[in-house]
């Protein structure tokens, strides 16, 4: 009975711990490597783009005057926040709609939009692609704005066979430069290593013997990190002393902190996401650490400065976009214009209430804008057409990126965000600084980061 | 050796949360022979609960907090007897209420977020703080000891860790009530024999434990910044380990476990790089050693009572 007893304690905290590693084990890369080589062989009508295996016909136009994209993104649990990308995106899909549509050559669209809610999770995303798309591909037209970097990775072979496109996926992985995946494209988030190397020449100009710290997840996001800073300090003086690492899920890193300060770092690079990223900087105030700080750039929301405080008061980041939390841009008129689409069409959002001074609502806006833009430039309305027309973007730029940003992308060069603002946080006025001058690091994405992170 | 202690701190800083709720899993183990499974997800609803209060009403959080414990003690009486009683007791299979705490589980975590917030949002701290204008919640004031600085969070931890020791202890030990409990605990039929209410105990037992639960809770979410939909998911794994470590049944054990699991998580994260990002192994390679040499851990009594 007793022996029993104990048993049971036992299976069940080890059903714990399991139920617990699955759900902290988010990024994991269940995806295939590989995929059909678009090598743009002989036969390629698009450069680039390799059609001979495709599952289902990608010059095929559309039929009717709808074009259905869908997506699939975090709605409940701990990543909901993320659900306000889309209501930048669908606000804008509304506003074309009132204004008449998409003409692409002479015919002209009405979007019509799906989402489903994958809380984050790699496979449920798959699960909501198959479902919307359809295994013949006739669900939906193009797939959008699905955010993580695992979960495109979890649907790009699926929609590479059937030649869907995945369109400006909602993260800033250095995988969406792999040539093997020419349906799919990332979006104006700039690449993770450029983070890397604009802090390193941040600190060359203001620090050039810094000894950095770094805190970074222990996953494929934490290693481009890593390895793309070791890659920008050859031929410096700047040195990375000391890394760190915490387990993806883990907001608490107040010993990684110490060890970090510990070290004798006088720098320190915080490539911490989500609540780690405030958590590390509250850390490191109680060390009393105070040395030039970069946040990852998934980390300038309102809602974890917010947490950070005055804790975050100094850290520099950098951006491409307009921030509505910034009072330099309150009178100028495409702010004013985003704001105005954004309480008109999607005021109310699955139940959210609006808040306008939320960022992220105006980068899908943005990347819908692109998009937009970029199907009225192609040829046909057909997914090659449209592809292809993605795919060659040349200096275009949108009402809510910053002055001078312009995105740029070819079958050499897939990467969209490389003209980047460093910015600096004021605690007390509650924003974001511009500092310094644009840095453009259009086309040479590939070149600052190892190539095992792109290709993988 | 300043750093040392620094990792020590930023142990006992966590211990006291993982042993908070350690203890709570232990008071309604010892008063019912039930492990709660849903126990942080109770925690979470109350924490989001305080937040509530302090966001909403602006009432401050030294009052929160009292006004929180009270009203999950009711909510922790009020689950005993409308969700774990018709499902559990003698001639009961034990899967049905292992079901229904997991189902609570997961309830109570959709509904904070239905109810409440699904966001991270920031938490006032009930201690020392440093307010400047951009800063919603203040930051923990430092305390110079000896030329090492320590969070005023921690020492709040700590001394809470205290408190909550002592008052169980009292009750326990010191009271008629106490005395019911340990009774209802140790023998519920003789209980009931010489007219001990042993359900009133029961559902004082759960009561006890959701307040003690609140008050933890809401203390990590103001020591972590904020409070979110996943903060207790992963404390509640790290005090079911201290409980493993110490002894379900075992106050004490639990106090000890949940600083042996931090402290040991945070000199593994200190000195150890090559277990970088899964320093978790340490602490629980030292529960499966502890358990293999005592199943009933290091402060648990070897005969486990039915109730």
């Amino acid at each position: 009975m007793r022996r029993s007893r104990n048993r049971a304690l036992l299976a069940i905290l080890a059903a714990l711990v399991l139920l617990f590693g699955a759900c902290s084990s988010r990024d994991d890369d269940s995806a295939s490597s590989g995929g059909d080589g678009g090598g743009g062989e002989d036969g390629a009508e698009v450069e680039g783009i390799d059609t001979s295996e495709c599952a289902s016909d990608p010059t095929a136009e559309i039929e009717g005057d709808t074009i259905k994209i869908v997506s699939s993104y975090p709605q409940s649990g701990l990543t909901a926040a993320f659900a306000e990308i889309a209501r930048g995106w669908t606000a804008y899909f509304e506003k074309v709609n009132a204004e008449g549509g998409v003409t692409i050559g002479d015919r002209t669209f009405q979007l019509e939009y799906e989402d489903l809610d994958d809380e984050y999770n790699p496979q449920q995303t798959a699960s909501n692609i198959e479902e919307l798309v359809g295994t013949d591909g006739e669900g939906a037209f193009a797939v959008f704005s699905v955010v993580g970097t695992a979960n495109n990775i979890n649907i790009r072979d699926f929609l590479g066979d059937l030649c869907v496109p995945d369109l400006f996926a909602a993260t800033g992985s250095v995988a969406w430069g792999n040539p093997d995946y020419p349906w799919l494209t990332g979006s104006t988030l700039s690449p993770y290593s450029l983070e890397s190397q604009a802090f390193v020449q941040y600190l060359e100009e203001n620090q050039p013997g810094a000894k950095v710290g770094m805190l970074r997840q222990a996953d494929e996001f934490g290693e481009t990190y890593e390895e793309s800073f070791r890659n920008a300090i050859e031929g410096t003086d700047i040195e990375l002393v000391e890394v760190q690492e915490y387990p993806v899920g883990s907001d608490e890193v107040s010993s990684q902190v110490t060890a970090l300060a510990g070290s004798g770092a006088d720098a320190f690079f915080n490539g911490g996401t989500l609540l780690a990223c405030p958590s590390a900087l509250t850390a490191q105030q109680q060390e009393g650490w105070d040395v030039p700080t970069w946040v990852s750039g998934t980390c300038i929301s309102k809602t974890l400065t917010g947490i950070a405080g005055a804790a975050a008061d100094g850290v520099i980041s950098m951006t491409n976009l307009k921030d509505p939390q910034n009072p330099k841009y309150d009178d100028d008129p495409d702010m004013v214009e985003f704001q105005e689409v954004v309480a008109e069409y999607a005021s109310d959002f699955k139940g959210r209430e609006l808040d306008p001074e939320n960022a992220i609502i105006g980068y899908g806006y943005t990347q819908a804008e692109l998009f937009v833009m970029a199907m009225e430039e192609a040829e046909a309305p057909t997914r090659l057409a449209i592809m292809d027309s993605v795919r060659n973007m040349e200096d275009v730029s949108t009402g809510l990126m910053l002055d001078g940003v312009s995105v740029t992308n070819g079958p050499e060069d897939n990467f969209l965000g490389e003209t980047v603002q460093l910015v600096q946080y004021d605690a007390a006025e509650v924003h974001f600084d511009e500092i310094g001058e644009l840095i453009d690091f259009e086309g040479q994405t590939a070149e600052l980061t190892p190539e095992e992170l792109i290709n993988g | 050796m300043d750093l040392f202690v620094s990792f020590i701190l930023n142990g006992i800083g966590n211990g006291a949360i993982y042993a908070s709720v350690a203890l709570a899993l232990v008071l309604i183990f010892r008063t019912t022979g039930l492990l709660n499974l849903a126990q942080g997800e109770m925690a979470l609803f109350s924490t989001y609960f305080a937040w509530w209060l302090t966001s909403s009403f602006g009432m401050s959080i030294f009052l929160a907090i009292p006004v929180t414990i009270v009203a999950s003690m009711a909510g922790g009486a009020a689950i005993e007897r409308t969700l774990i009683r018709p499902v559990y007791g003698p001639g009961k299979s034990q899967l049905n209420v292992l079901i229904v705490m997991l189902g609570m589980f997961l309830a109570l975590n959709a509904l904070a977020q239905l109810l409440f917030s699904d966001q991270a949002e920031p938490m006032p701290k009930p201690w020392p703080t440093n307010s400047s204008a951009g800063d919603p919640t203040g930051s923990s004031q430092i305390v110079e000891v000896l030329g090492q600085r320590i969070s005023w969070a921690t020492i709040a931890l700590a001394i809470a860790l205290v408190v909550e020791c002592v008052v169980l202890y009292v009750l326990f030990q010191r009271t008629k009530l106490g005395l019911k409990l340990r009774a209802v605990a140790n023998n519920t039929e003789s209980a009931r024999l010489v007219g001990i209410n042993s359900s009133a105990m029961l559902m004082l037992g759960w009561a006890l434990s959701a307040g003690l639960g609140a008050f933890a809770g809401t203390l990590a979410a103001s020591a972590r910044g904020s409070v979110n939909p996943g903060l207790m998911a992963i404390i509640l794994v790290y005090a079911f380990s201290a409980a493993a470590l110490g002894g379900f049944d075992s106050p004490v054990g639990a106090v000890v476990g949940g600083m042996v699991v931090a402290i040991a998580e945070a000199l593994t994260i200190g000195y150890v790089d090559a277990l970088s990002g899964i320093e978790l192994v340490v602490p629980f390679g030292i529960i499966l050693l502890v358990l293999l040499v005592r199943p009933q851990g290091l402060f648990g009594r070897r005969e486990v009572e039915r109730v």
